[in-house]
């Protein structure tokens, strides 16, 4: 039904729809997670504006998980060739893979986001109180930033592993 | 009692303005100090560590006392109102306000010493004026207008509490937040055995409670049974729940103590219930237990400077003392 070229082109679509999920919703998660601790912060800063500065540290924890989504997009379009010019061949079973490798960081960096959000909210609500827990209350947010970084590290694993050359190269000779 | 926390981001703003105010109720300790206090001139610098602190300007009359810490209260829970995605919360604490109001309006004063939210100062004026037809719905059902012309005042607060009551009850079933349902519903229970308790101390006869004040929705039976009965200790049988094993504790007092105890414990329970709402960290509850403990706090520090102007025994107005969680 497919020829050789079809099927790699197959795999190069999964690949970077993969790539488009990891970062969509990495990214949806830090603007939602962002959204949560804004709020909760927008109020303490009606009544205190000198915590300014500490607020601003619990509103910019979830985005890092919008960079997260950047790294990997970035990573997959490198990997398979998109960015750097020559494009590799990518066979559909690796580019389903790859697909589910962004789909599943994407996954983990949304609900971590949103998490995160909630959490920077609670520590906002305790630093709001007692200003000098301000260190103990950042450890809250800060743990659920370590499964983002957990899901980043697998995923680029992942990835390093599903585009080794000697892979690659087996996939090229049968497009041929 | 907080069947399940949940995060309701809309309630982000004002919970987070709630988390820097929270901070600044006070604890039992600081009425132990402004109770301790030789002159009443001291108070004064204690009550700067209170919400207070803005509405108390050189030269503050103490015989206004009581109206501050009410316009304080009031004007708190309206701004906090503004930033509320729902006023309900804060509303079920204003309506209060409202129905004062209005009463002074149905005898025909033309001042409404508090804020309005439910009826605009327009209407009040209008209803002053005799428009009987400017009264809500809820009024009218009581049959406030045909009192108001026959001029019966008793008639016309028991009318108008019962009204109240009802209004509270429906506000909180609309909003439909299980928390604060609940511990609205046991409000009003307590409430309405209190005004009952009373009628009865007071021997004023039950009548126009029997007429005017209800229905209470489906607190209408326990009511009824509790007018029906003359005697108080009867009510043993008909109180059941939390209202009931206070109502039991409270007859241990004695007897001239014991609508007063009941009435505190009751307010204290509500205090305790409420205070769950301290671990969300957005959503109604939060705010709700918020305006409780700050309502808590205002009847306290207004017992305590009001009964220091009126010397009452010192050993009384800390038995009166409302808990809180500052």
């Amino acid at each position: 039904m497919f020829g050789g070229l079809e099927m790699v082109e197959l795999g190069r679509g999964l690949a970077y729809g993969g790539a488009g999920i990891a970062f969509g919703l990495a990214g949806c998660g830090s603007a939602w997670g962002i959204a949560i601790a804004s709020h909760q912060a927008g109020g303490v800063l009606r009544e205190k504006p000198d915590l300014f500065g500490r607020m601003l540290i619990f509103i910019g924890l979830p985005g890092t998980q919008g960079f997260y989504g950047f790294i990997m997009a970035f990573l997959l379009m490198a990997q398979t060739g998109l960015i750097r010019g020559e494009q590799i061949n990518v066979a559909p079973g690796t580019g389903l893979a790859l697909f589910f490798v962004g789909l599943g960081f994407g996954l983990a960096q949304l609900v971590s986001a949103i998490k995160q959000g909630e959490a920077s909210a609670a520590a906002i609500a305790l630093v709001a109180r007692r200003p000098e827990a301000m260190g103990r209350a950042i450890l809250f947010p800060a743990f659920v930033e370590t499964y983002a970084v957990v899901a980043l590290l697998a995923a680029i694993l992942l990835l390093n592993f599903l585009t080794k050359p000697a892979i690659l190269e087996y996939v090229t000779q049968l497009a041929k | 009692m907080v069947p399940r926390i949940r995060q309701n981001s809309k309630w982000g703003f004002v919970c987070g303005r709630i988390s820097v105010l929270e901070a600044r109720l006070v604890s039992m300790d600081f009425y132990a100090t402004l109770l301790a206090q030789e002159h009443l001139d001291d108070l004064i610098p204690h009550l700067q560590d209170t919400f207070l602190r803005e509405y108390l300007g050189p030269g503050s009359p103490w015989e206004d006392f009581s109206a501050l810490t009410d316009r304080c209260f009031f004007e708190l829970a309206h701004s906090l109102r503004e930033d509320c995605p729902d006023p309900t919360p804060v509303d079920l604490f204003l309506l209060n306000g409202d129905y004062m109001n209005l009463k002074n309006a149905l005898v025909g004063f033309t001042s409404f010493p508090f804020r309005t939210t439910w009826l605009s100062s327009e209407k009040l004026a209008a209803i002053a004026g005799g428009d009987n037809n400017l009264l809500p719905e809820i009024v009218q059902e009581a049959g406030v207008a045909l009192l108001r012309e026959s001029m019966d005042a008793t008639a016309l607060d028991a009318a108008l509490d019962g009204a109240y009551l009802r209004h509270l009850l429906r506000l909180a079933r609309e909003f439909g937040n299980p928390t604060i349902e609940e511990c609205v519903r046991e409000r009003v229970l307590s409430r309405a055995v209190g005004v009952v308790w009373r009628a009865v101390r007071l021997q004023a006869g039950l009548r126009n409670h029997q007429q005017y004040f209800l229905p209470l929705e489906d607190f209408t039976p326990v009511v009824t049974d509790l007018m029906a009965s003359a005697d108080v200790r009867a009510w043993t049988g008909i109180l059941s729940g939390p209202v009931g094993d206070l109502f039991e504790k409270a007859l241990e007092f004695p007897e001239d103590e014991q609508v007063s105890q009941f009435e505190l414990m009751c307010a204290n329970r509500l205090t305790c219930s409420a205070r769950d709402g301290v671990y969300q960290t957005a959503g109604p509850e939060r705010v709700f237990s918020f305006l409780v403990a700050l309502y808590a706090e205002m009847q306290n520090v207004k017992l305590v400077v009001c009964g220091r102007l009126n010397r009452v025994d010192l050993d009384l107005l800390r038995r009166r003392l409302r808990v809180c969680y500052g």
